[in-house]
């Protein structure tokens, strides 16, 4: 779902630029305390996993496809500040490599992929790390992985409605209802994906996906 | 390295490289979502300037040398997935740097 190059009007690709800079340049300045020595070789392969995924297209209505978004499961795997440096690395290395979003969109791309899915999986970090997460814990990811990305392609939208890229005929409700709509479907395999993965990353490496702030988490308290 | 960072880099990469060189093969070649609503909606090809970066050894997810093909899709992926595994490593180490070893890190 990567905003393609020459959608963006100057003043909003630069906006966006400006505001997922500074979130990256947050989650940089605070990343410290959530990296340790176990949760770098996690980071590098989730990565990967991510870049990887992203490359599988899986059909969702007749002619039209989606892939895994990613944001919302290293959002919970990892929390949101090392989800988004995750997410912006794998993001530039579309956008400069492989011609997956345009350049001047990766301000954007990194928002609606990266910013605001990682919020949304750290929502439901604290679930997935009580002892034993129940159907509760699955019920809320499946609707926030949805959420996470028609939110992003209803973001998307707006950036190209800011940008006066959408045609006079169509209305701004009318291009949401339909992007919404395509996007749910694939929104349903990004729930059902991450949540796959997370139990799979959390029986292989607990104390990974806990980071340093496993002490915390054993007392109960989630910072 | 401990051996359990070791064991997550093999099976992480095994199964990155996995998805990445054999299952991409098989992805659908139909618009994503947001390409298939934008067509819907008549946004039609770019409505400002382009910034556009000449492919370096890529042409989208193949080698822009010899087109589409499994063996071109394969180590275009690999490629770009080590690539991402490379940085984030880097990046990683940047950040834990001078950190003390977890205690009780051996424990899984």
């Amino acid at each position: 779902m990567h905003i393609a190059s020459g959608l963006l009007s100057p003043s909003v690709w630069a906006a966006s630029a400006a505001v997922s800079g500074a979130a990256v340049a947050v989650s940089a300045a605070v990343a410290h305390r959530y990296v340790d020595e176990r949760r770098v070789p996690l980071m590098g392969v989730m990565g990967a996993f991510i870049f990887a995924a992203q490359m599988v297209n899986f059909p969702v209505l007749p002619g039209t496809s989606g892939h895994l978004g990613g944001g919302f499961l290293l959002g919970i795997l990892l929390g949101a500040p090392l989800g988004v440096i995750v997410m912006a690395s794998v993001l530039v290395v579309q956008a400069l490599l492989f011609q997956d979003g345009g350049i001047e969109a990766l301000g954007a791309n990194i928002f609606i992929m990266g910013v605001l899915p990682c919020l949304l999986g750290a929502a439901v970090r604290g679930l997935w790390l009580r002892p034993k997460p129940g159907a509760a814990t699955y019920a809320v990811t499946l609707a926030l992985g949805i959420l996470a990305i028609v939110a992003g392609a209803t973001g998307a939208i707006l950036f190209l409605w800011l940008s006066d890229s959408l045609p006079r005929s169509v209305s701004l409700a009318q291009a949401i209802g339909l992007m919404g709509g395509i996007h749910a479907g694939i929104g349903i395999v990004e729930g059902v994906v991450s949540a796959a993965v997370v139990k799979f990353v959390l029986a292989m490496r607990r104390d990974a996906v806990l980071g340093p702030l496993a002490a915390e988490y054993a007392k109960g308290v989630t910072p | 390295m401990t051996s359990y960072n070791r064991r997550t880099l093999v099976v992480g990469t095994a199964i990155a490289v996995l998805v990445a060189a054999v299952i991409s093969y098989f992805a659908s070649a139909n618009p994503d979502g947001l390409e298939k609503g934008q067509e819907e909606l008549g946004v039609s090809g770019p409505v400002h300037p382009a910034v556009e970066v000449p492919p370096v050894a890529f042409q989208e997810y193949n080698l822009k040398w010899i087109g589409e093909g499994f063996w071109s899709n394969a180590i275009a992926g690999v490629a770009g997935a080590a690539v991402v595994l490379a940085i984030l490593l880097g990046v990683g180490w940047l950040l834990a740097r001078g950190k003390a070893k977890a205690p009780g890190a051996a424990s899984t």
